[in-house]
Order: C-alpha cells, then structure tokens, then sequence
C-alpha cells in the first residue's frame, strides 16, 4: 500500500463526490487565493511604483532649505549652485511660489507657480511635454512671460480647450496682476493619478521680477540629475560636504528615491503581516470546513472502511487513506486558489497600469500549498483516527 | 490431522440497551467446531440461531466473548490488530450476501484490492485479478462498474475477490440469499469446482437443497449446534 495507491484512491473517492468536494474545499480555495493574490499584488504594487519611482526619481536627489529649522532660512543660491557645478549632475535650480489666477473678474484660484532655467526638459526628465514648447534658455533668461502648464492646471483653466497662446492672468499677493502666455503643456507625471495639484512653469527670472514674495537671485530647491553611472549615495554625500560649508548644519534636506523606496517596502511589509493573519483565519475557517466532510465522509464510507478490513486492511492504512485523502482535498484547494490567483494577477498585470509586473512570489506559493496540506493533514487527523478504529463487523453491519 | 479450525466452548454476549436496563443477548452459548482442511461445510439453521456470528468469529472480524479458537494451531485470542488483519488478507476469502463491492471501483479493481494490502506491484495485481475473474467466467466484465452487473455477476465478482487471495477458508454467508435460481446455481458451481480444487468452505444457507451441495451440514440452534 504506498502513497501513489493512497492518492489514487483519494483522488477517487474525491471526484466521486464532486460537488461536496469542491464545496468543502472553496473555503481553502478562497483563503489560499487570498493570501497569495494579496500578497503578490501588494509586491506587484510595490514593484509597480518603485519602476516608476526609479523612472523619475532614482537618479535624481533633491536638494532644500529646512524650513523648520528656524525663522531665517537661508535659501538656496547661484554661489550653491557653482559650489556644486563639479559634481557629475546636471543642476536644476528651482523657486515656489504661491498665487491665483483669475478665469473672470472676481473668480479666482489658487495655483503653485514654479520658476525654472530655460530649457528645463533637457536637464529634468521628469518634465515631458505634452504640446507646444518650453521656454528658451534665452527668453527664460530675459524674464519672458511665457508660462508651461501642466495637466492639472490645463483641465483647471481651460478644460477641453486647447491652451496654446492663450493668456492667463495671475494674480500675486497684494492684488499684483500680471498676464503670461500658455507656450506648452506637459505629460502628467507617472504615479500622480491625477494627484498633483495645478501648476504653472515660469522662468525664474519672471518670477522674481513681478511676484512680491520672490527673494531676487535665491532658490526654493535645486533637482540634481545624476550623470551616466554616478553613485547617487556618494553624489548626495558629496553635495552635502559640498555646501555644509555655506549653510549652518542641518539647515539643508537632502532626498533622493532610495529613502522612498524602503518606505514603501516598510508599508509593504506591515500590508503583507495584516493579509498575512486575514488568510490564516479563512484557513482555519477552511480547514473546520474540511474536518466536517470528512467525518461525513468516514460514516457515509462505514460499510466501505469495514469490507477494506475485512479483506486485510490495518487500520494504520485506514488512517493513513483518509488522512491523505484529507491532504489531497485541502493540497488541491491550495493548488486552485494558487491558480486562482495567478490568474487574478495576470488580469490586475495587463489592466492596471501601474501593476503592469507580473509577480507570483514562489516563497508565498510553497507558503501556501504548505499550509494547506498542513490544514489538511491537521484537520484530518480526528477523522482518519475515527475511521481506524472502526469495528470490521460493525462496520460491515451499517446501515 | 490436526483442524483446520478449531473452536472450543465458544460463547458470544451481546449487551445492548442503555446504562440502567442492558439486555444481554447470548448469540453463541458454548459452540464447539472441527472443520478440517479441503471440508466444504454447510451452516444451517433458523434464522437468530447464530450463524452469521460464528462465521464472524472464524473469519476474525469478531472476537469470541469466552472460549478458545485455534485457527491452523494457532490460538487468535493472542494475535494483535496488526496480525489479525495479516491472517485476513492472507488466509481468509470472505463472500457476503450483500456482495459488498465498492460502488465506484471496476470488477477487477475490486477483485485487485485484498491485493493492494498486500503490497502487490499493480502489475502483479492485474494479472492475478484477470486470472480470478476468468475463473468466475467473468473475463467479458472487467472493467464494469458493480451497478452495471447483475446480481449473479456481482456474487461472481466478490468470489473472485476472495479466490484472488488464495486463502486457506473460503467464507460466505448466504451468497445465494439475494439471487434467483440460476444465478445461484452458477455461484454454487463454483463452489463445487472450488472443493473439487481442494479448497475448505464454510457456507451459511437457509436453503436445503444449497446446504445438500455440501459434504457435511453443521446445524445450529438458538446459538448452539445441534
Ligand atoms: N451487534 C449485535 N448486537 C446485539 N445483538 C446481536 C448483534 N449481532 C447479532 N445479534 C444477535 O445475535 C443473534 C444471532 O445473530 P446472527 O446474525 O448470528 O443470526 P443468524 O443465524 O445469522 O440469522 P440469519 O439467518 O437471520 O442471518 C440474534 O439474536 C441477533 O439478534
Ligand atoms: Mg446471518
């Protein structure tokens, strides 16, 4: 009597019950799916985010005032700007600011202004256009009222309509108003959803020529974009030696996309232990599931249990048939909830965009079929033992 | 020459019946048996005489309440689980009157399976399955289900399961009892081509003219022999 004969006979007396069978082991199938579905979609996601993350960001660090440590912020400046012009990065030196703009008289929004160099897509990848064109490094210079929008701010202020050289009218603190004119949009970034808030891009000098809350010649913060193969730890590393000479210490916050990403993994993580601790109570659900069909399967089989020892059946091999019966029926739970899964997770890979890898973690796979075959093997231990100690004649003599 | 079963002061008490009221039922008062090997024995008697009883007792699927059974020299009130159920695979056939065969499993997986606690290789199995049911004249029915049997071919099937093991005692207990004249006429042909084989059988049957077919008739009585 070996285990293939076991199985085999399993395998029988489970497709013999079809419909009770694949009832009684929904409750695996539902709990296996949901443990491996969830915690390979919560990787997909991460995986997800960190490609696009890395698409924008990973080659980038950020680079800005701390503006809780203290009143005087000492802002960032062209001297900066040189200090750091041997690293190997590309500098982009950027200002904030804060305004309205008027779509009719009395009806104002509020919008974030950003001053940038001419020519900005060429330094910042991060910066697609949509339409039109970025302003020059010359007009930028000569402080042209050219303005680039960015998705948000195109549906904000004109809807469907096609921006290009129209006018805005902004409005700064104070009542200053000033007019610029819609020369490009840009491509939302990647991850937002939709997210960022209202934009409008300006060269800098504009900026600090019409808007009261400007500081002529300083920086809100500098993006740096690595050059080819730098190592982002020791480019931040140098970039902060570089400047903790011209500003007093902790008074400059450093970012780059690492720092994100094990974020992210940290939440991953604690999402993963919650779905980790739902599925295992569906299991145990599952698993109670199984013990009740089986012993429904050992009295209805009573007459079956007593000819197999009739005819020379131990009960050490009665245990043993229903005992791997009982894995055979949780273990193929476990293998259509894994495939349930996959086939959910493959769905989610080419609908959702920002899911688009494919992840099936094989540690959570084994995980799984495991912890079936063990629920199986748990939950029939009472009634494999209750169908070993089976009376023969009894047995035989059941109705 | 020494039995092949041997039983001596053979008893066995059933209580039934709840804590407080328990109504003892004594379905072998003292039985003693000789049946040597090669003997084709009749069982007969009334109906609650016994029979059924005894035949569990020598086929060990019960134990006796009281006395001794010496099956081949050997005493079994001393065998454990694990050998009784050796002695059943290897020295006992057992043929019942409700056929008992398993609904979902072909005539010849039924007939292959004392084999399978033996420990046959399933190519071992098949070719002494085949050998039984063709035996029983059943070679056209392999791979039938029971319910696509009739009643005779079903008793054919059990048989050859029973003859597969090649046991020292052939038991059945009314395998006539649920079929029709020619059916059991094919069945107990087969009996008697089994004794002229030299086989033992031991047979219950309320029938006389089934009990006649066999060499010697043990009559039983309100749980005695008569
Ligand atoms: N498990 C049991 N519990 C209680 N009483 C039992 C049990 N099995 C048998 N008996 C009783 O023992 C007696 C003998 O039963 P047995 O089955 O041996 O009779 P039998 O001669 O085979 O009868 P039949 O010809 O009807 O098959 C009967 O009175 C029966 O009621
Ligand atoms: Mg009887």
């Amino acid at each position: 009597m070996n285990l293939f004969e076991n199985i085999r006979i399993a395998l029988e007396a489970l497709w013999g019950n079809r419909l009770r069978s694949f009832l009684a082991l929904l409750g695996i199938v539902i709990g296996v799916f949901a443990v491996t579905a969830l915690v390979s979609l919560g990787e997909m996601a991460t995986a997800g985010i960190t490609q696009n993350l890395e698409s924008v960001t990973s080659r980038t660090v950020y680079v800005e005032p701390n503006y809780h440590s203290g009143f005087d912020v000492k802002r960032l400046d062209d001297d900066d700007v040189r200090a750091l012009s041997r690293l190997p990065v590309d500098i982009l030196p950027e200002v904030m600011l804060n305004g309205e703009y008027e779509k009719k008289p009395g009806d104002r929004s509020s919008i974030t202004l950003i001053g940038t160099p001419g020519n900005a897509p060429a330094t910042d990848h991060t910066i697609k256009l949509a339409s039109g064109r970025y302003f020059t490094v010359s007009e930028a210079n000569a402080g042209a009222a050219t303005a680039i929008l960015n998705d948000r701010a195109v549906t904000e202020i004109f809807g469907t309509h096609d921006p290009l050289g129209k006018r805005i009218k902004l409005v700064y603190t104070g009542g200053i108003r000033c007019e610029v004119i819609v020369i490009g949009t840009t491509e939302p970034l990647p991850m937002s959803f939709g997210a960022s808030p209202a934009e409008v891009m300006l060269p800098t000098p504009f900026l600090w020529r019409t808007h009261p809350d400007a500081h002529l010649g300083k920086y809100e913060f500098f993006v740096l974009r690595l050059h080819g193969d730098a190592d982002i730890k020791a480019v931040q590393a140098s970039a902060e030696r570089l400047l903790a000479t011209r500003h007093s210490k902790d008074s400059l916050q450093f970012f780059n996309a690492e720092s994100l990403k094990s974020a992210l993994g940290n939440i991953t993580i604690i999402l993963q232990i919650l779905l980790g601790a739902i599925a295992s109570l569906s299991l145990l659900v599952g698993g109670i599931g199984i013990m009740n069909i089986m012993l429904v399967s050992v009295t209805e089989r009573t007459r079956e249990i007593g000819l197999r020892k009739a005819l020379g059946a131990t009960s050490e091999q009665i245990r043993a048939q229903f005992l791997i019966e009982a894995v055979v029926l949780t273990l193929l739970g476990g293998v259509f909830g894994v495939l349930l899964a996959a086939g959910v997770l493959w769905l989610v890979s080419v609908t959702v965009p920002f899911m688009h890898v494919f992840r099936l973690n094989p540690t959570t796979v084994i995980l799984a079929l495991s912890v079936s075959a063990f629920v199986g093997l748990f939950f029939g231990v009472w009634p494999a033992a209750r169908a070993a100690k089976l009376d023969p004649i009894e047995s035989l003599r059941y109705e | 020459m020494p039995s092949l079963v041997e039983i001596r002061g053979v008893t066995k008490v059933y209580r039934t019946g709840s804590a407080q009221r328990t109504v003892e039922v004594h379905a072998l008062r003292g039985v003693d048996v000789d049946i040597a090997a090669g003997e084709f024995v009749a069982i007969m008697g009334p109906s609650g005489s016994g029979k059924s009883t005894l035949m569990h007792i020598v086929g060990l699927l019960d134990t006796p309440s009281d006395g001794s059974y010496r099956l081949a020299e050997t005493e079994v009130a001393g065998l454990t689980e694990k050998q009784l159920a050796l002695v059943r695979n290897r020295r006992i056939g057992f043929v019942f009157q409700a056929f008992f065969l398993l609904p979902r499993e072909t005539a010849l997986r039924n007939v292959e399976l004392p084999l399978v606690y033996r420990g046959l290789s399933p190519a071992d199995r098949r070719q002494r399955a085949t050998a039984a049911l063709e035996a029983v004249g059943l070679a056209d029915r392999m791979t039938h289900l029971p319910n696509e049997l009739s009643g005779g071919q079903k008793q054919r099937v059990a048989i050859a399961r029973a003859l597969v093991q090649e046991p020292d005692i052939l038991l059945a207990d009314e395998p006539t009892g649920n079929l029709d004249t020619r059916a059991s006429d094919e069945v107990l042909a087969l009996f008697d081509a089994l004794h002229v084989d030299g086989k033992t059988i031991i047979l219950v049957t309320h029938e006389p003219d089934v009990g006649a077919r066999a060499r010697r008739i043990i009559h039983m009585r309100d749980g005695s022999v008569e």
